[in-house]
């Protein structure tokens, strides 16, 4: 399914030469003296299931899948998951082949393989919905259009958390920008910067950000100690919206397929019992637990399961709770093409740093084409039918959907 | 040293540690008092040190500082193994000197951080890049160090080691190492001081161990009392560390200033 393309050739023809995959990592002039050496992303030469993971529940498929065993169920050696506390390191870490089972930010393999030549393959989703945009609770924000000359923090220029902050602006006739701090705003333009997440509910606290959209826990972190309010969550501005994604080395997809397949097999049935067990995985995850995430379970349980609050009702930020039927944080591995398509999109309105210019070769069908490999998750699927129990999934037509906005 | 000298001393001290408990606890009476911060109040003296007691009583300190020692001591151990032949050559030969000035002087520059990528890339395993991050930041004032010390060191002395027959091992033992060990250990004192920098934000590479790694780890969960108690561990480590260097160079000091 994923043989559209010869080799060196891309959704957009024959793939710019001999970019390397630092040159869009370090701004600084470390790239530039880099520049030129060949694109690497080779994977690890053994066969044992290397994980690179960030404290985020977004990493919530890979983490049960190693805690549960069912990477040796499925007869793989597996190291424990190593945390990484940035995307940066993290695609470096990728790149340089010390992880060959990672996850990532949707948007970030669609620039790794687009726009540096990584040869990055997703596999299946990770996760869906489970982020949200937190402003201060006592600030006068109540919706997006109250977000006019206020200033945003975003934990990556290439994340969901980028691409749906600013649909939704788009769509309250907001203008997204980026200027130097202090400069001063039109009404109508919303101030985007970068922030690490555990900056994040801080720089709420003390004024210095009116909001900022991010992966949990750092959302449920801003509601229990920064004093911060969920104006709106991500999946209920997009319905059942994609957000990481589990990713490995193409080459694992060609020249390992068994590998390949037995780790989505257990990836798969990790979300399976991940949708099926929020409370249970939350606290195996937490430091009450098996310590992959540093929080208490307390926590991460709000960021996985609390979204049923007649508050966030009451504030509309869960307005489509009972049409949808979604929860906080969803766990369904297929990767469905129009989601991929809308990203890539979406991506082409979106206002990042840094050079961009590859986004507008980028045609969305030839992507959703060329970046998925489908037939491992297809067939994982249909050997684990459970995962259509997921509220997330649509059991009369599970493979196929209509992406839905309400922004 | 006088019982007064020493009494002074120990006043001064003391004088010096309670300002700063001023400031601190100032900073974080100004955070609590803020309805809007005062949830990330706990990094004040009161919280910080109950946090110190729990992690020493829990031995937790210990384990956090073991690794952390490791990986400066071996970065340590690297920038001493590559900074002081090459701070001897640069001091001994003006040549060799004018050829590396202007990229020495480039390379110093940067920041040991940037080198993050280039580190993950080229070492296999995630303590091998830390270890080289804290070389990287660890090896310039050595080498400089040791230059300055043998520009500094009379040149009738190699004469005069020469004319009684010192050959080049001689005049290294017996003249050059002895003159610059002040030096080195002055440049390794600067040298730690910048490993610990780089030691917090390079263990936010892929280890699970290490006092960098649980001031992320307490970054992470917004525990700022966690925070604190270890920076007020990393800060009496450093300590302690320093004040061995101060007192090899003592010994080692061949030109008395008092």
């Amino acid at each position: 399914m994923d043989d559209c393309c010869g080799p060196g050739t891309g959704p957009f023809g024959p793939r710019p030469t001999r970019r390397h995959v630092l040159d869009w990592m370090a701004a600084g002039g470390l790239a530039a003296l880099l520049a030129g050496g060949p694109a690497r992303a080779q994977a690890p030469d053994d066969e044992v299931v290397r994980i690179g993971y960030l404290p985020i529940t977004d990493a919530t498929a890979l983490l049960v899948a190693h805690a549960l065993g069912f990477f040796e169920d499925e007869g793989l050696k597996v190291e424990p998951p190593t945390l990484i506390r940035g995307w940066a390191p993290m695609v470096e870490g990728f790149a340089a082949g010390k992880f060959n089972l990672v996850h990532l930010l949707k948007p970030i393999p669609v620039w790794m393989r687009y726009n540096n030549n990584v040869p990055v393959k997703i596999l299946a989703w990770g996760h869906t919905n489970g982020s949200a945009l937190v402003v201060a609770g006592q600030g006068g924000v109540t919706s997006f259009a109250d977000l006019g000359g206020k200033q945003i923090a975003v934990p990556f220029w290439y994340s969901m958390h980028n691409i749906v902050l600013q649909l939704a602006l788009r769509s309250a006739g907001l203008k997204p920008v980026i200027k130097p701090q202090g400069d001063a705003l039109a009404p109508d333009e919303v101030n985007l910067q970068i922030l690490q997440p555990p900056e994040m509910p801080p720089a709420l606290a003390a004024g210095k950000i009116d909001g900022y959209i991010v992966a949990e826990p750092f959302n449920a972190l801003g509601e229990l100690k920064a004093g911060g309010r969920i104006l709106r969550f991500t999946g209920d501005i997009w319905k059942n919206h994609p957000c990481c994604v589990v990713a490995t080395q193409e080459e694992n997809t060609t020249r390992r397929p068994e590998w390949t397949q037995k780790v989505v097999n257990a990836v798969v049935r990790a979300e399976i019992h991940a949708s099926r067990n929020k409370k249970d995985v939350a606290k195996l995850l937490s430091a009450d637990g098996r310590n992959y995430l540093p929080m208490p379970a307390a926590v991460i349980e709000r960021a996985i399961g609390h979204y049923d609050d007649p508050a966030y009702a009451a504030s509309g930020a869960n307005r489509n709770r009972a049409a949808w039927g979604n929860g906080r944080i969803d766990f369904q591995p297929w990767p469905y093409p129009s989601a991929t398509k809308l990203i890539v999109e979406a991506m082409g309105k979106t206002v990042v740093g840094g050079d961009r210019t590859f986004l507008d070769r980028l045609d969305p069908d030839a992507v959703a084409r060329d970046l998925v490999a489908y037939d491992f998750v297809r067939r994982a699927l249909d050997r684990f039918p459970e995962w259509k129990a997921d509220p997330s999934v649509n059991p009369g037509d599970p493979f196929d959907r209509q992406e839905v906005l309400s922004p | 040293m006088s019982a007064a000298s020493f009494i002074r001393q120990a006043a001064c001290a003391a004088a010096g540690l309670a300002l700063l408990l001023a400031a601190w606890w100032l900073g974080a009476a100004l955070v609590a008092g803020n309805p809007r911060t005062a949830a990330f109040a706990d990094f004040a003296p009161g919280p910080a040190l109950a946090a110190l007691a729990g992690m020493l009583r829990r031995g937790e300190l210990w384990g956090m500082a073991v690794p952390s020692l490791r990986r400066v001591g071996g970065g340590l151990a690297i920038a001493v193994a590559l900074g002081v032949p090459l701070g001897i050559l640069l001091g001994r030969s003006p040549a060799a000197s004018a050829v590396t000035h202007l990229p020495f002087q480039l390379l110093r520059m940067i920041s040991p951080l940037s080198w993050m990528p280039v580190a993950v890339l080229a070492f296999p395993t995630w303590d091998g890049a830390i270890v080289f991050l804290i070389a990287a930041a660890a090896v310039w004032p050595v080498t400089f160090a040791t230059a300055a010390g043998l520009r500094k060191v009379d040149p009738h002395w190699f004469k005069v080691a020469r004319n009684l027959g010192a050959g080049a091992r001689h005049l290294l033992t017996t003249v050059v190492l002895p003159a610059v060990a002040a030096d080195i250990l002055t440049g390794i004192r600067l040298a730690l001081g910048v490993a610990w920098v780089v030691l917090v934000p390079a263990e936010f590479l892929g280890v699970t161990s290490g006092l960098g790694y649980a001031i992320n780890d307490a970054r992470d969960t917004l525990q700022y009392d966690r925070l604190a108690a270890t920076v007020l561990a990393i800060g009496a480590i450093g300590f302690a560390l320093d004040g061995l260097c101060v007192a090899l160079i003592r010994r080692t000091a061949w030109l008395r200033t008092t």
